[in-house]
């Protein structure tokens, strides 16, 4: 079995991964309650209306988005969603998006959320990772992700606009899943 | 291709007298783990190691596995000596797989009299697999091996190990003993995440 995953935290606290389960509302509402809005903001979705999670987890059980949450205690405390189009042009594109309470971060849980994503995106047969992030806003995770080979795809400059009305840049990171090594 | 002997604690005498399969080489996209008798011979000379071949009729090395040590200046080599114990190598010549050997070389490499007071972990770097030969992909191989080691009681485990953190498909995974202490077991998670206290 590969779940659930024990994680140590860089400040030695105990964190367990493992996929969403259809019983987690409760647990996953309780979490997004707990992000600063300006972070949700950035979410591209409003995790406080309900009507909109329930179409999420629809979505969810669908298999078009497949989510892996870390639990410390019992509660939520980071979140990586991974979202699939399950048709067409764009299909071997996985788009996703780490979230993770501010108590827990730098301490490696979204580096442990990102390694599991990549292989949850390998599981499913994708191709190419990809993350919508903003410029200075996000300049720690992009960071993060250039450790784990993804590159800068694209930059749109000022197209997004944070919580507060500021324009930022939208960096697109790119990730490249092979499935073979190279004859190099 | 005629039976196929599967041989553990093999002492480094035996491993002399045996022909090594020409098959463990460089090949176009592949080296094999080991492309010398003498690394099997070595092996079989340290202590606690277990060395398992398969062998054909004509004394053919056309599989091995060692199970040893951690070298000294791995991370895992960091637990109390003798806890920690690695499946250093598990290869059978190409014109062989598919014949279920691996499994029983990893059965017998774990036949140790003191298996169940150890830890014993594999770690699969992903650039070391034999994706030309076995015509699978990344991800298919390292399938494959989680499913050949998971019956041995091997549980895929996480780590912040910096080689094995290069690449979200390497693999590692270990099988702790049954009379291995609590405590051991919570210094080798700390272990595992780069953690001492």
């Amino acid at each position: 079995m590969r779940y659930p995953k024990e994680c140590v935290l860089k400040d030695c606290r105990e964190v367990v991964i493992r996929p969403l389960e259809p019983g987690d509302r409760v647990l996953l509402d309780a979490f997004h309650t707990q992000i600063p809005e300006s972070n949700r903001w950035l979410m591209n979705y409003n995790v406080m209306d309900a009507t909109v999670m329930d179409n999420w987890f629809a979505s969810v059980e669908k298999g078009n988005i497949a989510c892996i949450l870390s639990l410390y205690d019992n509660c939520v405390v980071g979140q990586a969603s991974l979202y699939m189009r399950n048709f067409g042009a764009t299909s071997h594109v996985g788009r996703f998006r780490i979230t993770v309470l501010p108590e827990f971060r730098e301490k490696r849980l979204g580096t442990w959320l990102l390694l599991d994503l990549t292989q949850t995106a390998m599981d499913h047969g994708l191709e190419i990772l990809r993350a919508d992030l903003a410029g200075d806003i996000e300049n720690d995770a992009i960071g993060a992700l250039k450790k784990f080979d993804f590159f800068k795809y694209a930059e749109l400059e000022k197209s997004i606009k944070d919580y507060s009305g500021n324009h930022h840049d939208l960096v697109i990171m790119i990730k490249h899943l092979h499935k073979r090594w190279s004859d190099f | 291709m005629g039976p196929i002997q599967i041989q553990s604690f093999c002492t480094p005498d035996e491993i002399q007298r045996y022909r090594f399969d020409p098959q463990f080489t460089i090949h176009a996209q592949y080296k094999s783990i080991y492309t010398k008798q003498e690394t099997l011979v070595q092996h079989a000379e340290s202590t606690l190691a277990n060395v398992v071949l398969a062998l054909t009729e004509d004394r053919q090395i056309v599989g091995f596995g060692v199970f040893s040590h951690p070298d000294e200046d791995d991370r895992w080599a960091e637990l109390e000596p003798g806890i920690m114990m690695e499946i250093k190598a598990i290869e059978v010549s190409r014109r062989f797989r598919s014949c279920k050997i691996a499994g029983d070389l990893l059965r017998l490499m774990l036949s140790h009299p003191t298996v169940e007071q150890m830890i014993a972990y594999m770690v699969g770097y992903s650039w070391t697999w034999d994706l030309d030969g076995s015509g699978l992909t990344v991800h298919q191989y390292r399938n494959m091996l989680i499913h050949l080691f998971s019956p041995h009681q091997f549980f895929e485990l996480q780590t912040n190990e910096a080689n094995i953190c290069l690449k979200p498909e390497n693999l590692f995974m270990a099988r702790v003993g049954s009379h291995v202490s609590s405590q051991i077991r919570q210094d080798f998670k700390l272990l595992r995440f780069g953690i001492t206290i």
